[in-house]
């Protein structure tokens, strides 16, 4: 009878409206905010709990207690234990986690969005403002400028920091960049390489280091004028050429950032490396977030330098591949020390440097003390 | 495949080519004898070649100082070397498994470890040189080149499979070390037994002549 009264359409639609209805009571929980579900689920749980409790034999649960002691949230409290060694009476570092965390989440993307953008910008500054072109032109007039020994341990440290710097970003970056090109097995081989040539020249990156501040240190004390080059931005800003000495503030600046910072790179890589002298696992993971934050920085700055060095600047590289910088490239951008050499009479011709550097017809024919000359 | 290949026939290979061609160059040098010294000798050749031979293991003082550098890293090259050769633990069990049949006492890992480090240092300073310095660049040839990088890429190789726990990189090391050994008969590598027969030459001529060479 009903049925007759009430049309088709509206018995569907009722029925269509109790499942919406339904569905609504069931996802209910879902859709209300978390803290009600959790009251309620807190509301549930304690009248499980109370009626468990109702039922249950009232004997305390030990291990609730044994594990919170275990799991030590507010700081690290060393027991005692027979086990001899650092950190023996330590069960769980919570600070393990904290290292885990800014690793994973903070440091390798913040110094990827880093050395990212300083290519990015490299590259930019190439095409906006291309290369750095000497203005009266490469001359036939030379200057001597870098010893064999200072060229020497210049790319001794070069050829060495960059294979550190390979290996260590490998190290980094590998598992978010390098599984998905090569898989899982591919990568833990090269991982493993990565790890053992990076443990086995990172020592030698520290003696390079030293032979590198013991000789150039001397020039690159800041002296009157450095300043003045900061503040014109080396001859970005405005226009002319900012004098300088033997090197300019930028150089000096990178020099004892590389020399600084340096030491925090090889005092913790030693931490890490060498990890029987005693060293707390705290203090392994302070020494790798400093080892990493630093050596990210130094890669930037190294990036610049490289960058200025080769492709960045003309002229530039020819000081520490032959030894002898162009004179108009000296003039242009270490004005200072060109005149300084000028005065004393320490120009020589290309033909000379040809003749020093054993490329004329006569062959080699090197003078006592130009070759080894420091300056 | 290619791991049974290295491990197995390309090592033998390797091995004979430098066995063989090794002995075929000294007999070369020896079977081309000396010129026939007419002078009256003042003094006997032979004292004068034992005395060459090791007296020019420490150079003159001019030398030492001018070419300090190459001095130190020539020995940090040459005797890291020969201590990871023939006394880094792998490299003793491979040529006691390999070739004599019976072992012999290792370095500790760290004094391994240090050996390689110094060697490689001597050996990369000495490449530097030989690259910047205007007059050994010269006197450099194409095979003195390949010769470094090989021993350079060798000395890499088996620092990178430190860990012993990847197949594919002891087979890395392993197969650049064949290249090395089927290279080194006909290269400039020869100086390691040749440097002898020079400076025994070099002193027996001066001794009979009896300038103190």
């Amino acid at each position: 009878m009903s049925r007759a009264r009430i049309p088709y359409k509206v018995i569907t639609a009722i029925q269509g409206g109790v499942f919406i209805l339904l569905c609504l009571i069931v996802l209910l929980p879902m859709l209300t905010p978390t803290t009600a579900r959790a009251q309620t689920q807190t509301q549930t749980q304690t009248q499980t709990q109370t009626n468990e409790s109702e039922r249950a034999i009232p004997v305390p649960n030990p291990s609730a207690d044994l594990w919170r002691e275990v799991r030590q949230r507010e700081g690290i409290v060393a027991g005692r234990s027979q086990v001899a060694g650092v950190d023996s009476g330590t069960l769980i570092n919570p600070y393990g986690e904290t290292w885990r965390n800014f690793r994973m989440q903070q440091l390798i993307p913040y110094s990827g969005y880093l050395l990212a953008g300083v290519l990015l910008l490299l590259t930019l500054f190439y095409f906006i403002r291309g290369k750095i072109k000497v203005n009266a032109g490469l001359g036939d007039k030379k200057l001597f400028r870098y010893s064999l020994y200072e060229r020497t341990i210049h790319w001794f440290i070069a050829s060495v920091f960059l294979f550190l710097a390979l290996t260590g970003l490998i190290l980094l970056y590998g598992r978010p960049l390098l599984i998905p090109l090569m898989g899982q097995e591919g990568f833990s081989l090269l991982a493993s390489a990565s790890k053992e040539g990076h443990n086995l020249f990172g020592p030698v990156f520290a003696v390079a280091l030293l032979l590198i501040f013991i000789r150039f240190v001397r020039r690159n004390i800041y002296q009157k004028g450095d300043l003045t080059w900061l503040l014109k931005g080396g001859g970005i800003i405005g226009k002319g050429h900012v004098p300088s000495n033997f090197f300019n503030m930028g150089e000096k600046s990178m020099f004892w950032l590389l020399a600084l910072v340096g030491v925090v790179i090889v005092g913790s890589g030693l931490v890490l490396v060498f990890p029987v002298f005693g060293q707390a696992r705290i203090t392994m993971e302070l020494a790798h977030v400093s080892h990493a934050v630093t050596t990210v920085l130094m890669i930037a700055v190294i990036l610049g330098h490289i960058y200025i060095g080769s492709v960045g600047m003309e002229g530039a590289l020819d000081g520490m591949t032959t030894g002898y910088c162009d004179l108009n490239w000296a003039r242009e951008h270490h004005a200072q020390w060109a005149e300084r050499c000028e005065q004393e009479g320490e120009v020589v011709s290309e033909s000379e440097v040809s003749s020093l550097r054993g490329e004329a017809a006569g062959g080699p024919a090197v003078p006592n003390g130009m070759q080894e000359s420091g300056r | 495949m290619i791991g049974q290949l290295i491990d197995g026939p390309l090592w033998y290979f390797s091995l004979a080519v430098f066995g063989v061609g090794m002995l075929y160059r000294l007999y070369s040098i020896l079977r081309a004898g000396v010129k026939p010294d007419l002078a009256t000798p003042r003094a006997g050749g032979g004292a004068g070649a034992l005395r060459n031979l090791f007296s020019r293991f420490a150079p003159r003082r001019d030398v030492a100082t001018r070419g300090r550098l190459t001095l130190i890293a020539g020995y940090l090259f040459h005797l890291g070397l020969f201590a990871l050769l023939f006394f880094a633990q792998p490299h003793v069990d491979f040529l006691a498994e390999r070739i004599t049949g019976f072992g012999w006492p290792a370095l500790p890992y760290w004094a391994f470890i240090i050996s390689a480090e110094l060697a490689l240092v001597g050996l990369l300073l000495l490449w530097l040189h030989r690259l910047l310095h205007p007059v050994t660049r010269l006197l450099s040839s194409v095979d003195d080149h390949i010769g470094t990088g090989l021993v350079f890429l060798v000395m890499l190789s088996g620092c990178l499979a430190l860990a012993q726990a990847f197949e594919p990189l002891r087979l890395l090391h392993l197969f650049l070390a064949e290249l090395l050994l089927i290279y080194f008969p006909f290269s400039s590598l020869m100086h390691t037994f040749t440097f002898v027969f020079s400076r025994g030459y070099t002193g027996a001529m001066m001794g009979r002549k009896g300038v103190n060479a």
